[in-house]
């Protein structure tokens, strides 16, 4: 047999086919031309004859390789989006462009590693402040049909209290006369010293109303929630948290109908709550305990003493405003039964949810905005990569569109090349989101609610494809509608020269550059201005003195120390006992500290003025303090003395007022020696002395002033109880709280001492959620801008490397390094110039939208909007002058060469 | 019919419907294909290995036929093809066409088919 297969491959030879293709062709026609070799001997013709007659088969004028041309392709290099004449088929395409994609990914791995890596901050940070936003705004409480539930408060604001707290009696009577409500509870903070078990400890609390978790919705874990009788005086039964009844009890079931020591009284388990339940809380409240608020007689019938809060639930029909008209009609009622009490006050009623949460919204729907924004020059960044590098694949995307791929699959898929890229980034942001929230946790305020809860979800893993699959789209849009205005004789005209893909692609580049500096100014001033409000804050004086400043609360049983003459000797003892002790400088005994407690308040008569209508009549906070307390605090005394251990029941009633209620009351005179006494000057209460006159003190935070107070001894007042103790120290106060608590525990073994913390730390707390909003928008602002930078500087090295020739050309013309570095500066400038100006007016007015969140600055402030607009200029004007630099260096003859 | 374009075409899509045509009841190889063709046309068409197997990968490549290899016992190994389902329509518009073409031909050349 004659050896056709050699005959055969020599024709194969100059198509370039895979190697197994052509090992199958030439199988197959070897079979074929040794068939009809064998045929023609079957005939009788000769070998010599036969083997001709076949090879003159094969040399026919459609020679082999001519036809098999036509149909064979060489190896492809691109076996996608060829112009096939089938029908396209969805899946079977993405598959390909999936695959393809890959490897066009792989292939680039630094393009693809920088392309993932911005698209990972941007969509992490996004996922990052989502998870926030879930678990704090989204999530709705965990009681029965929660958007039925509000709260209800007094309106007083002529005293400057727009939502003051219900007194009993008022509470009472809106629960009679209310027809809009299901049910009405109220509710007070109450702590609780628990002894007989282990260590003491004081634990936070509440008296509640007994059907105040049936309104709610809540089920106990065991036993049950209290019933209505067990709302009166005397009646000791205690419901217990989840979270304590593990912690003391191992989560014994048998708890229910132990009795356990409660400020030195017996109180009854009855049930055990799940810890999800959290009243609103002005300050860190983790309620360990609750039981029935039980008001005494005379509780129930005070009007003038606000201290409850009240929480109520909508029945199905009415709606939010007709339960507010009611409450209207009901408050204004009530101002005319009871003038003097009621006069001016009216009522709010507002949703629980937004109780809870609502003073976090402005902060989380600004910074949720401003990792958008992040993430939008995220985009603009991956979106110039895409066009650079579609600039590069020109000739690739020319022969496609020569060999007849339509256009329609070719920008198909380009998409999914983005989508998968930004889908990449969805993944390693997942990454990023989850080590941020852990870091992100540590910092968030302990008051904010549902903060525990914070984690990447079902919803937040939904909410990051969501915003991966939607990034991919919109920067890849850009190139991919360029791709397919793509001028397919133009490009091959310029013979592949890489021209930039035309005017059109330099007009894209140009605008997301502006667009991205557009919106880094817009986040820049925005951080810019919280970092200057969150800066003013801290720089306001609290009033005293907060370093070397350890505070401890020491709540002392009112059973076991029921009177002013046991208390006094249990603190001068502590304090005899703390004083020694190295390191402490001085000790002082006082009841609410400022920054733990806003302060309680009252109104004052005073002596020689007539007394003011109910209405105009101004609430003055005091404070029980004891000896020392102004010294230790470093509160600065102004005029007369403070108190010392002189002041007992026994001596004149004294009281220390502070600067603006003696310029209030006595605006031309020495206050000292002059008498107040709370309440209207008929009451029978004893007049006091004005023997001190100190600084103001701010109250609770640092962005409510400073309002008028007082001081009174805890020695002097009966009703007045110290619970707080204070020590300044020389050395690190922390460092002393041991050997303090020590020497309370010498005092009375079964006291418990809680709180335990610096000063510092406390008004730091004050500040901590301007500090934590501040931080996070400062940190995405600066990613913006290091974004944007790297934005710029890459359109820039593109512009420069574009422009090589022209450059190569001027400089061999005689243009001197100077003119070539002012012109690519010179084109930078005008790029970031223009980002300006879109994103200073686009900042004025959306910075508006944070004003609520600022202090000592206004949303418009000028100094901010020039400081910003400089760094961004002076960050630019960086990012271009090292391409520019560059530009300057190019040498004519290797310039002109090159292309 | 001076365009050599539309010969080629013409000749090509009358191959096209030979082949279709002879792998419809059953797979055949290449040579049994070509042995048909001039069989059948009793020697008036033939079809050389350089214009057969182009056309055979042609067809394939669209997805009207299949090739596939095949050991039957005592014989050699060779590659048979078959009609797709796609080809199937192909081959049953082609036919119409065909038909369409013939009787259009004739209306106006005036030959007739008993």
């Amino acid at each position: 047999m004659p050896d056709f297969r050699s005959e055969i491959r020599a024709r194969l030879a100059s198509l370039g086919l895979s190697p197994a293709r052509e090992l199958e062709i030439a199988d197959e026609l070897t079979q074929h031309l040794e068939d009809e070799y064998e045929h023609a001997l079957s005939r009788g013709v000769s070998e010599d004859e036969a083997e001709r007659a076949v090879l003159a088969d094969l040399n026919v004028p459609d020679s082999l390789d001519r036809e098999l041309k036509r149909v064979e392709r060489p190896v492809p290099p691109n076996p996608v989006a060829m112009g096939t004449q089938r029908r396209s088929n969805m899946i079977g395409d993405l598959g390909q462009d999936v695959r393809y994609g890959l490897r066009m990914l792989a292939k680039n791995p630094a393009f693809t590693a920088i392309a993932v890596l911005a698209l990972a901050l941007g969509i992490g940070a996004n996922s990052a402040i989502f998870s926030v936003v879930n678990a704090i705004l989204l999530r709705p409480l965990p009681y029965k049909n929660p958007k039925q539930l509000v709260m209800v408060w007094e309106n007083a604001t002529h005293l400057g209290f727009p939502k003051d707290t219900p007194s009993p009696a008022n509470f009472l009577d809106w629960r009679q006369q209310t027809t809009v409500f299901e049910g009405m509870a109220a509710f007070t903070e109450r702590s609780f010293n628990l002894t007989g078990v282990g260590e003491p400890e004081r634990l936070d609390g509440r008296r509640v109303s007994s059907n105040l978790f049936d309104l709610l919705g809540v089920r106990p874990i065991i036993g049950r929630t209290f019933v209505p009788q067990e709302d009166q005086p005397g009646t000791k039964v205690v419901l217990l948290n989840e979270s304590l009844w593990k912690r003391r009890f191992g989560g014994d079931p048998s708890v229910i109908g132990r009795v356990l020591t409660l400020n030195n009284e017996a109180y009854t388990v009855v049930g055990v709550l799940p810890h999800s339940v959290r009243l609103p809380a002005f300050v860190n409240w983790r309620d360990q305990v609750w039981v029935p608020i039980a008001f005494s007689a005379e509780e129930a019938a005070g009007r003038g003493n606000h201290f409850l809060e009240v929480i109520a639930r909508l029945k199905p029909g009415p709606t939010l405003q007709q339960a507010r008209a009611e409450m209207e009609t009901i408050a204004a009622r009530l101002a005319l039964q009871y003038p003097e009490y009621n006069t001016r006050r009216g009522s709010v009623v507002s949703p629980l949810h937004e109780e809870i949460v609502g003073n976090m919204k402005p902060a989380l729907l600004i910074l949720l905005g401003a990792v958008a924004f992040v993430l939008l020059i995220a985009c603009a960044n991956v979106a110039n990569l895409l066009l650079a590098r579609a600039a590069v694949r020109q000739k690739e995307i020319a022969l496609r569109l020569a060999l007849g791929a339509d256009r329609a699959r070719l920008t198909k898929q380009l998409l999914v090349e983005s989508v998968m890229l930004s889908l990449l980034g969805g993944v390693v942001g997942l990454g990023f989101a989850y080590a941020g929230l852990r870091v992100l946790t540590r910092f968030i305020p302990p008051d904010i609610a549902h903060a525990d809860t914070i984690a990447i979800d079902g919803k937040v893993l939904a909410f990051t494809l969501l915003i991966a699959l939607v990034t991919g789209l919109i920067f890849g849009l850009a190139p991919a509608s360029q791709a397919s205005h793509f001028n397919l004789s133009e490009t091959l005209k310029e013979g592949g020269r890489d021209s930039g893909a035309g005017a059109r692609g330099k007009r894209l580049r140009s605008s997301l550059v502006i667009a991205e500096v557009a919106v880094s100014v817009v986040l820049l001033i925005g951080a810019g201005l919280l970092i200057n409000s969150f800066m003013h804050l801290s720089n306001l004086d609290p009033g005293f003195r907060a370093d070397h400043l350890l505070a401890l609360s020491v709540n002392l049983s009112e059973v076991k120390y029921p009177d002013t003459a046991r208390r006094t000797a249990f603190f001068d003892e502590v304090v005899r006992r703390v004083q020694p002790l190295p390191g402490v400088q001085s000790v002082a005994v006082a009841g609410n500290l400022p920054f733990t407690y806003n302060g309680d308040s009252m109104s004052i008569a005073v002596e020689g003025i007539p007394d003011p209508p109910p209405d105009q009549w101004p609430d003055v906070i005091y404070r029980a303090i004891g000896p020392g307390y102004f010294r230790t605090m470093g509160i600065p005394l102004v005029r007369g003395r403070e108190f010392n251990d002189g002041d007992t029941l026994d001596t004149t009633r004294g009281v220390v007022i502070g600067e603006k209620t003696a310029k209030h009351y006595w605006p031309n005179e020495d206050p000292i020696g002059k008498r107040l006494k709370p309440g209207a000057t008929t009451s029978n209460t004893p007049w006091r002395t004005v023997i001190g006159v100190v600084k103001d003190v701010r109250q609770n935070d640092f962005i409510a002033e400073p309002k008028m107070q007082m001081y009174f001894s805890y020695k002097q007042v009966e009703q007045l109880v110290a619970n707080a103790l204070i020590v300044r120290t020389s050395v690190d106060p922390l460092g002393l709280a041991m050997p303090v608590r020590n020497a309370i525990w010498s005092v009375d073994k079964d006291q418990p001492v809680a709180n335990i913390d610096s000063m510092e730390n406390i008004v730091a707390g004050a500040v901590a959620r301007q500090r934590f909003s501040m931080l996070l928008l400062a940190i995405f602002a600066g990613l913006a801008l290091v974004l944007a930078a790297v934005g710029i500087y890459g359109v820039m090295s593109y512009t420069v490397a574009q422009q090589t020739r022209e450059i190569g050309i001027r400089i061999a013309l005689g243009a001197k390094r100077g003119d070539v570095l002012k012109m690519t500066v010179k084109q930078a400038i005008k790029l970031v110039g223009l980002g300006l100006v879109i994103g200073l007016p686009s900042a004025f007015i959306l910075t508006r939208v944070m004003s609520t969140l600022l202090f000592g600055i206004s949303a418009t402030d000028p100094i901010t909007f020039l400081g910003i607009s400089l760094v961004v200029l002076v960050v630019a004007l960086l990012a271009s002058y090292i391409p520019a630099l560059r530009a300057t260096k190019v040498d004519p003859m290797i310039a002109l060469r090159a292309q | 019919m001076t365009s050599p374009g539309l010969d080629r075409e013409l000749k090509k899509g009358s191959a096209e419907l030979l082949i279709l045509s002879l792998v419809e009841d059953r797979p055949r190889h290449g040579y049994d294909i070509g042995q048909l063709i001039e069989l059948r046309s009793r020697g008036a068409l033939r079809f050389n290995v350089a214009s057969l197997y182009p056309l055979l990968y042609r067809l394939e490549k669209r997805g009207w036929i299949r090739g596939r290899w095949v050991e039957k016992a005592g014989q050699r190994r060779r590659r048979y093809y078959r009609l797709t389902p796609a080809g199937k329509k192909v081959l049953a518009s082609q036919r119409d066409g065909w038909l369409e073409f013939v009787k259009a031909i004739g209306r106006i050349t005036g030959i007739q088919y008993a």
